[in-house]
């Protein structure tokens, strides 16, 4: 494993800042669109930790499908829900929750601080990194990790996305609206020309529909 | 594009065992085959999709039998995929649960205003899931086939679309199971931070040895017992469960209260046998205070609930707590840890049959009365013998009453925790004892409803009960009482199904 320098550590130090200062953005903001745009900042800044970390595939991946594609996604529904929506952020749903939320977190962090200090990590046993380009590039280790070692996992994940298909359909799906009766305007035509003698009751020239 | 070409030829395809595969491979067939089926039959022929997915469960439960008949463990991708007797077990648990499940809702999801195709669909696929988290040795895989199992339980739970309640209850398990997921995947960030692998042998290896000690490894246990703990609806993470329970359509509320948790478990057994087993001492006072909670809390709160859904979601929560007590001893003696797996195991297996057939008598009476009040229950006896006496023998069965199968599965969660033999072992098997005797109180109320009180709007016409779910409640009372008076065909293959530690 490599020693981090200076400059691993000045990158690592400033995506970290960009990550968090977007994390909290998403939470404060009571605009959704400034939520949805701060959720990019930090999908950027976990893409340039990527990029320290050598994974270059990842990295590319994060910029084009989490904040491309999904951040766009989010803004289209909020385009669609009204953008001029703003969420009350001062009221509060259950008395006396952020206090005792804002407790908690600290005593969560001060917990973490105090668990990571003197752990050795033992990262890069098993990791898939390699080049930019040419061959063993990142992307071929990559590929070759997904499609031996986790090809299982990989294949299950297609079935998920079947199951995303399905259940986006169902949600979203409205029942046909209830007809009304409809008595069957090809039906009064075919006894005319057919008539049948056992028929009890001729067909009334009401039921006919009005066109 | 040479190069990649040339580098292609070198990717060697991994090792698959398709014979071991072919139950989850004929299951997946399935699923494709009745999702293209839904398409082209007309909406008054949808029961044939039912009929389809019933009997690909059957066939699927084939080639489960044909390696259980076989006997050689199997494993694949660098033992992430496992094959062995508690593979097989847990999967005819899951085919024969889900196999109920179906013969319990196809009547309810043909009357009532559903889509049924795509019910089966789901229905399946979240089988799929717990086919693949039956066999998952690996962290990675163990995620991905929760999600599979859960995905579509959150759809399922809001199938009533236009009722507020089932909103409400896909709404909270949808997020609820999510931050959960999330609490879970953190605490498998760790864990592979710390160990550098996702299988769960080498992080067993590793855990067991120095790295072990690093307080890392004690956060990721945490959090990942923690992200089970929702699934499982252990206090006090158990919030969603009343709510989903009584919101969703009744089948699929048997459904989450058997199949999703037995899925929880046998995903915590494989974490806690093999890849934590080296800290103890980290998991088995969080797994303590989890058991003593949840059926505490569970079977008090039990007790209030004027509504029989809402009772047995009470009671499928302190029915975890009981699950939770082999957890706990577990890794205090080589002996107390083999009959703790095996205790764990057996109460799954009868919890299934007598959970599930409660659930069948509530929608058989709810066919006629249209509710699930306790009150509604006055009188019972008098137009519906026979479902009073199977709802009767469900019940005791929960609450432990021999000579029936829950008798049997209490005693062996004492047993496990006597055998363990420490004061805090001890203790939990007291406080179990204790909550037996609550559980009691509110499983009999229901009881003397049915034998002792009127009807209470005085309509004694019979409930007419179709055949599919007479079937469901024929096979799980079988079951119940055949357990109860045979309990070692059950111990037997609890103790055939222990996990190789190491």
């Amino acid at each position: 494993m490599l020693a981090a320098t200076k400059v691993d550590v000045a990158v690592f130090g400033a995506s970290a800042v960009i990550v968090l200062a977007g994390a909290i953005g998403v939470v404060i903001s009571a605009n959704p669109v400034h939520a949805a745009l701060s959720l990019v900042m930090t999908l950027f800044g976990v893409a340039v930790l990527f990029v320290a970390q050598e994974a270059h595939f990842l990295a590319a991946v994060q910029v084009i499908v989490y904040a491309g594609a999904i951040v766009v996604l989010f803004l289209f529904v909020i385009m669609l829900l009204g953008v001029d929506r703003r969420e009350n952020v001062a009221r509060e749903e259950l008395r006396g929750q952020r206090p005792i939320a804002f407790l908690l977190g600290i005593a969560t962090i001060a917990e973490f601080v105090l668990l990571t200090r003197g752990t050795s990590w033992v990262t890069g046993a098993e990791s898939v990194v390699g080049p930019a380009s040419g061959p063993g590039a990142n992307v071929e280790t990559l590929a070759r990790s997904l499609f031996t070692r986790y090809l299982l996992a990989f294949e299950i994940t297609s079935v998920l996305l079947v199951i995303a298909v399905v259940g986006a359909v169902v949600l979203a799906r409205r029942p046909p609206p209830e007809r009304p009766e409809e008595p069957e305007p090809l039906a009064v035509p075919e006894r005319l020309h057919t008539p049948q003698l056992d028929d009890a009751a001729p067909v009334p020239a009401t039921e006919v529909p009005a066109p | 594009m040479h190069a990649v070409l040339a580098a292609a030829q070198t990717l060697k395809a991994p090792d698959l065992d398709y014979f071991a595969l072919a139950p989850e491979i004929v299951l997946t067939a399935v699923l494709v085959g009745i999702l293209l089926l839904d398409v082209f039959v007309d909406e008054t022929r949808k029961y044939l999709v039912t009929q389809v997915a019933g009997l690909g469960l059957l066939v699927s439960l084939v080639p489960v039998v044909a390696l259980a008949a076989n006997g050689a463990d199997r494993s694949m991708l660098g033992g992430a995929y496992v094959v062995d007797n508690f593979a097989l077990l847990v999967k005819a648990l899951f085919l024969a649960t889900g196999y109920v499940v179906l013969l319990m809702s196809s009547d309810y999801i043909g009357e009532g205003d559903y889509y049924e195709g795509e019910y089966s669909f789901l229905l399946l696929s979240s089988l799929l899931g717990m086919m693949v988290m039956g066999s998952s040795r690996d962290l990675i895989t163990i995620f991905v086939a929760l999600e599979l199992l859960s995905i579509p339980a959150y759809l399922l739970a809001g199938w009533r679309k236009r009722d507020l309640r089932s909103n409400e209850a896909c709404l909270k398990y949808y997020l609820l199971g999510v931050l959960a997921s999330a609490v879970m995947l953190y605490g498998m960030s760790l864990i592979f931070g710390a160990t550098g692998s996702t299988v769960l042998r080498t992080i067993g290896r590793e855990v067991g040895g120095s790295v072990g000690e690093e307080p890392i490894v004690t956060l990721g246990i945490f959090f990942i017992v923690v992200g089970f703990a929702f699934k499982v609806s252990a206090v006090p993470f158990h919030f969603w469960a009343p709510d989903t329970y009584e919101g969703a359509p009744t089948p699929v509320t048997a459904f989450l209260s058997v199949a999703s948790k037995a899925a929880g478990f046998v995903a915590l057994l494989q974490l806690v046998y093999i890849g934590f087993f080296g800290r103890e001492e980290v998991w088995g006072p969080l797994f303590w205070v989890l058991a003593a909670l949840t059926m505490t809390v569970g079977n008090l709160v039990a007790l209030r609930q004027t509504n029989v859904v809402r009772m047995l979601a009470y009671s499928s929560v302190a029915q975890a707590g009981y699950i939770l007590v082999p957890f706990a001893v577990a890794g205090s003696n080589p002996a107390a840890n083999a009959t703790a797996q095996t205790a764990a195991l057996v109460y799954l297996l009868i919890y299934a049959a007598m959970n599930l057939g409660a659930f069948a008598i509530v929608m058989a009476v709810a066919r006629k009365t249209r509710s699930a009040e306790i009150s509604s229950y006055g009188g019972l006896f008098t137009y519906a013998p026979g479902l009073t006496l199977l709802m009767s023998v469900f019940l005791f069965s929960l609450a432990g009453i021999p000579p029936l199968a829950g008798w049997f599965a209490k005693l062996y969660i004492f047993e496990s925790a006597l055998d363990a033999g420490t004061a805090a072992a001890v203790t939990l098997a007291v406080v179990a004892g204790l909550n037996a005797v609550i559980a009691l109180f509110y499983y009999s109320a229901v009881a003397k409803e049915m034998w002792m009180r009127p009807v209470p709007d005085g309509d004694t016409t019979p409930i007419p009960v179709p055949p599919a779910l007479a079937a469901a409640l024929a096979f799980t009372a079988i079951v119940v009482v055949a357990v109860g008076v045979y309990p070692q065909a059950f111990a037997r293959l609890g103790d055939l199904a222990q996990l190789t530690l190491r």
